[in-house]
């Protein structure tokens, strides 16, 4: 089909063709001179180039949107990346942004999620945006950001001299594919289409007036619209290849013509082509046989921006409920005593809460007993396989040194942390074990003092299970002392979810007054191996305590 | 600041990362973009939770490339952006770190530093990126970075980050590490109105035609200030452009030496010409010391303990804490060199900030490093051994157990 047949239904949706307000040429103003900055004129494009046609069709329809459609041309911002259709960014009277090779597309990103009032337009090369920027473009078109893609595709890098690109047809020559090209271009509607892109459209820029309706449309489309333009590269691309090699070859303004002749031959007009049958067409030597053209896509559907504003009430919401807790935390004195630097261990595995628990241990001391205190967990490799351990520092002064060297106390949930933290605890050092999940060696160590309780088996009594550090929590306090009660209590209701906070509660006194007694026998409770397995399980709550 | 709403105040035991989050909120950002790298992972979760409910936007990009560039995006729609990264993140972002700069643009960059190079260790500290801070991005520049050694001081920092970024407008750099960044400690938010926020200069519709308007000025014959040229956000209506190219006042290409002179003197002088307002350090018994422990960070914090354990025996040691490490406190070292013995430089990382001491004390004073790789904080014993060594007292083994036992005393 030759360009000239144009299917009626591909421009029913486009309003007619409009001339220039005729009083600008007798002012000897060029129509466009408003928009573009005629101080940096002229401009670096060769003869024969496409640009020239990509940056008036562009100028053309936002002009056109001014006109008809009452757009403010101020709130219009674009954005280029690096080559010869990045300048366009430093050409046209806009805010207008040229940034780094191929970023063109993430900084129009913030531009526009910033000031979703802006109109922002990304206007580059294949190379920036297929090449280089490839990653930025499918993520964009992902995301439905309502933001306008315009690609000069002119299948090489023309800025550098010709190289081949992510666009170059298969088999093309290029400075750098002398041999003809051996890789396989991008299809770039396919690929807008895959990415999620919700309108796509492709003119060469021999349609100038079709380019510049589709341009209009791009633009005022709301989400990520993707136009591509192919132009020739009358210095590069064409001196390469058999479509720029007309009449006289030295002359780059012929070269150029040659290859829009060569669009004229070869160009298809096709709306309802699949973008995944929009590939550019070559033959065995990469010479361009047929382009496709026309609107691919044009899908809408709900924009970042929207899905953005959906949040905000959830999102609110949530924060006042956070706030109100926050703000009905009681005032409390905290503690006047002084405490000297204190190192606690937990350890177990993973969902036992021993992160949890140490966290609640140091807001107690530190928002609740006013205390100095340093949380960490382990993160390292050791932090794997189901491990978990997490370490606090107390202390009345300012902790320097925020890692545990020697602990005084630890919680030990499981019997692969006993084996790790056991043999770190401080000589004379408590060790406080979930006596039905720890079974102490025959060679457990006398120097440290050691305390049992079946924490997990009395939180499954008590009927939440995942209470059990919040039993070991209550005997810690009880026996070891470094942080008060009511710090311990006040830490842990605003820690646990509101539904557990009695049931965890109790856990906690439970764990404290078994502590208590158990403190007061004074004996120094070893629990021995044989002893231990038996009795703890016995359903009595009797924590195990082993007179010498 | 109008917009109060969403602010969290008082006391709060805080994950560090998540204390950078809320410094950055009541500094006023509201754009973050990132992507997720442990050990700077958690102020992105946290951003993407607070964002929403105090009107603000986070979003996760495809890589940290994407991130630099948004966040550039962001400030000049004229709101206040960040991104925080680790080491592999922060090599991505060094590319549009420089476009900030060369667009002089406002923003913050934190670097929760964990150990490398490449993958490295990404859960543990390290402190190996203080030199990329300075010259990671390709070409001359000046940099700002600050070294926090505590949750609240993230906190505290980052806020500090924002304000120097709006004033000079230039990205400015949080060279926090795993050990600040996944610390839980007490922070305390004040209120609002009890904290000094800054707010870039900017042009307002009005405020001049926008065909004089220049958006490099060229402040350079103004009397004092910080002669940073004031600002625009697009959609203003100044139509103006810019460009990471060597430009001019209009921000327009100016492919020459002389073009390229201009914008090297503003970005560079704006800094340095301003080190008394912008180098923040913490100094402690400095006025009799003989030996000067210079660090920064998590290192300059556990350096305390040997340093109190080393004035325990007699020697005369003292603090230089440098919590601005980017501009390097020249003046301060080269002046300290004249009266001390020598420098202590503790840092995680084979040997980087302690250079910089070395240039500046110019063979005035000897200079010891104590470095390790990644992976830990300093041993205290090896600190305050070698304190012993600069002080020339006998070195003592088995350090650690004495220390030990003399802090619990
Ligand atoms: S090199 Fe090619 S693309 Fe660049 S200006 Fe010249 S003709 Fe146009």
């Amino acid at each position: 089909m030759s360009a000239d047949k144009i299917p009626a239904d591909s421009i029913s949706h486009l309003s007619g063709y409009e001339p220039p307000d005729q009083s600008d040429w007798e002012t000897g103003l060029h129509p466009m001179d408003s928009l573009l900055r005629g101080e940096r004129l002229p401009h670096i494009w060769c003869q024969g180039c496409g640009l020239g046609t990509a940056l008036t069709t562009f100028i053309s329809a936002l002009q056109w949107l001014e006109k008809n459609k009452e757009w403010d041309l101020e709130k219009v911002a674009v954005v280029s990346g690096i080559g010869c259709s990045g300048r366009v960014a430093g050409y046209i009277r806009l805010d207008s942004f040229h940034t780094t090779h191929g970023r063109a597309i993430p900084f129009a990103t913030g531009l526009k999620i910033a000031n979703p009032n802006l109109k922002v337009v990304v206007f580059s090369g294949d190379g920036d945006i297929a090449g280089i920027g490839g990653n930025h473009f499918i993520h964009a078109a992902r995301r439905n950001l309502d933001i306008t893609v315009i690609c000069v595709n002119n299948f090489n890098y023309g800025m550098t001299g010709g190289q081949v690109g992510s666009t170059t047809p298969h088999g093309a020559r290029a400075v750098t594919a002398q041999y003809g090209n051996f890789e396989y271009p991008f299809n770039l509607p396919y690929l807008a289409a895959a990415g999620g892109a919700s309108f796509m459209a492709r003119w060469t820029v021999l349609h100038a007036r079709r380019l510049e309706w589709t341009l209009r449309e791009a633009m005022e489309h709301r989400g990520f619209s993707f136009v591509e333009i192919i132009a020739p590269c009358s210095t590069a691309y064409a001196r390469w290849n058999p479509e720029g090699k007309g009449l006289d070859p030295e002359k780059l303004r012929r070269r150029g013509l040659e290859v829009i002749k060569h669009y004229k031959e070869i160009g298809k007009i096709s709306p309802e082509t699949h973008p995944k049958d929009a590939d550019v067409k070559v033959d065995e030597n990469g010479v361009i046989i047929e382009i496709v053209e026309g609107k691919f896509i044009d899908d809408p559907k709900p924009d970042l921006q929207e899905a953005i504003d959906q949040m905000a009430p959830i999102a609110e919401k949530k924060w006042k409920a956070a706030k109100r807790a926050i703000d009905n935390r009681p005032k409390v004195k905290g503690r006047t005593d002084k405490v000297p630097r204190k190192e606690l261990q937990l350890g177990g595995f993973g969902g036992q809460g021993i992160i949890s628990a140490g966290k609640i241990i140091g807001q107690a001391a530190a928002i609740y007993d006013k205390l100095e205190a340093c949380f960490t967990q382990s993160y390292g490799p050791e932090a794997r396989g189901g491990a978990a351990g997490s370490q606090v520092v107390i202390s009345s002064d300012l902790i320097h040194y925020p890692n545990i060297t020697e602990p005084e106390s630890a919680i030990i949930m499981s019997q692969g942390a006993y084996e790790k933290y056991a043999p770190l605890i401080t000589e004379k050092g408590i060790l406080l074990i979930d006596d039905g999940l720890v079974v102490l060696p025959e060679n457990h160590r006398q120097d440290i003092v050691t305390y049992g309780i079946p924490a997990t088996k009395a939180a499954e009594e008590m009927g939440n299970i995942r209470a059990a550090n919040t039993v070991m929590l209550g005997f810690w306090t009880s026996i070891v002392g470094a942080v008060s009660k009511e710090a311990m209590k006040l830490s842990l209701a605003d820690s646990v979810p509101p539904k557990t906070v009695d049931v965890n509660i109790k856990a906690f006194d439970y764990g404290y007054d078994r502590g208590t007694e158990l403190k007061k026998t004074k004996a120094i409770p070893i629990p021995t191996p044989t002893e231990k397995t038996g009795t703890t399980h016995s359903g009595d709550k009797k924590s195990s305590i082993n007179e010498p | 600041m109008k917009e109060q709403k969403g602010l969290l105040t008082g006391d709060h035991f805080m994950l560090g990362d998540y204390a950078a989050a809320e410094g950055a909120l009541l500094a006023g950002c509201r754009f973050f973009a990132g992507y997720p790298i442990t050990p700077a992972t958690e102020i992105a979760e946290r951003m993407s939770t607070r964002m929403p409910q105090i009107g603000g936007v986070y979003i996760q990009m495809e890589d940290e490339i994407a991130s630099m560039n948004a966040i550039l995006g962001g400030s000049w729609s004229g709101v206040k952006s960040m991104t925080a990264t680790s080491g592999p993140g922060f090599s991505l972002m060094m590319e549009n770190l420089g476009l900030g700069i060369m667009l002089e643009t406002p923003c913050v960059v934190i670097n929760v530093q964990r150990g490398g190079p490449s993958t490295g260790l990404p859960t543990l500290v390290g402190q190996q990126d203080m030199m990329q801070a300075k010259w990671g991005s390709h070409g001359d520049y000046e940099i700002i970075a600050l070294c926090p050694g505590s949750p609240q001081e993230f906190f505290d920092l980052t806020i500090r980050a924002f304000n120097l970024a709006e004033k000079y407008r230039t990205p400015v750099l949080v060279m926090a590490d795993a050990e600040v960044g996944h610390m839980t400690e007490k922070v305390v938010i004040p209120d609002p109105e009890e904290i000094e926020i800054i707010s870039r200069p900017m042009v307002r519709k009005g405020d001049v035609e926008p065909d004089h308007f220049r958006i490099y000025r060229d402040m350079t014959h103004c009397k004092g200030g910080v002669r940073v040229s004031p600002m625009a956000k697009a959609g203003d209506g100044f139509r103006f452009h810019v460009t990471g190219l060597t430009h001019d006042e209009r921000g327009y290409p100016d492919m020459s030496a002389k073009g390229n002179e201009w914008n090297m003197e503003r970005l560079i002088s704006k800094i340095r010409d301003n080190k008394d307002d912008i180098i923040w350090v913490e100094e402690k018994d400095l006025d009799d010391a003989e030996v000067v422990v210079v660090s920064y960070g998590i290192s300059a914090r556990t350096a305390l303990w040997p340093i109190e354990l080393a004035r325990k025996e007699g020697i005369r040691v003292g603090l230089l804490r440098l919590i601005t490490v980017w501009p390097f406190s020249e003046e301060k070292i080269r002046r300290l060199a004249k009266s001390v013995k020598a420098f202590v430089v503790p840092e995680i990382n084979m040997g980087q900030i302690v250079r910089e001491v070395e240039r500046c004390a110019a063979g005035e004073a000897a200079v010891f490093g104590v470095h390790r790789p990644g992976g830990e904080v300093l041993d205290p014993a090896e600190v305050l051994n070698t304190i012993r060594k600069a002080a020339g007292h006998p070195v003592q083994t088995e350090d650690a157990v004495i220390a030990n036992q003399e802090i619990q005393e």
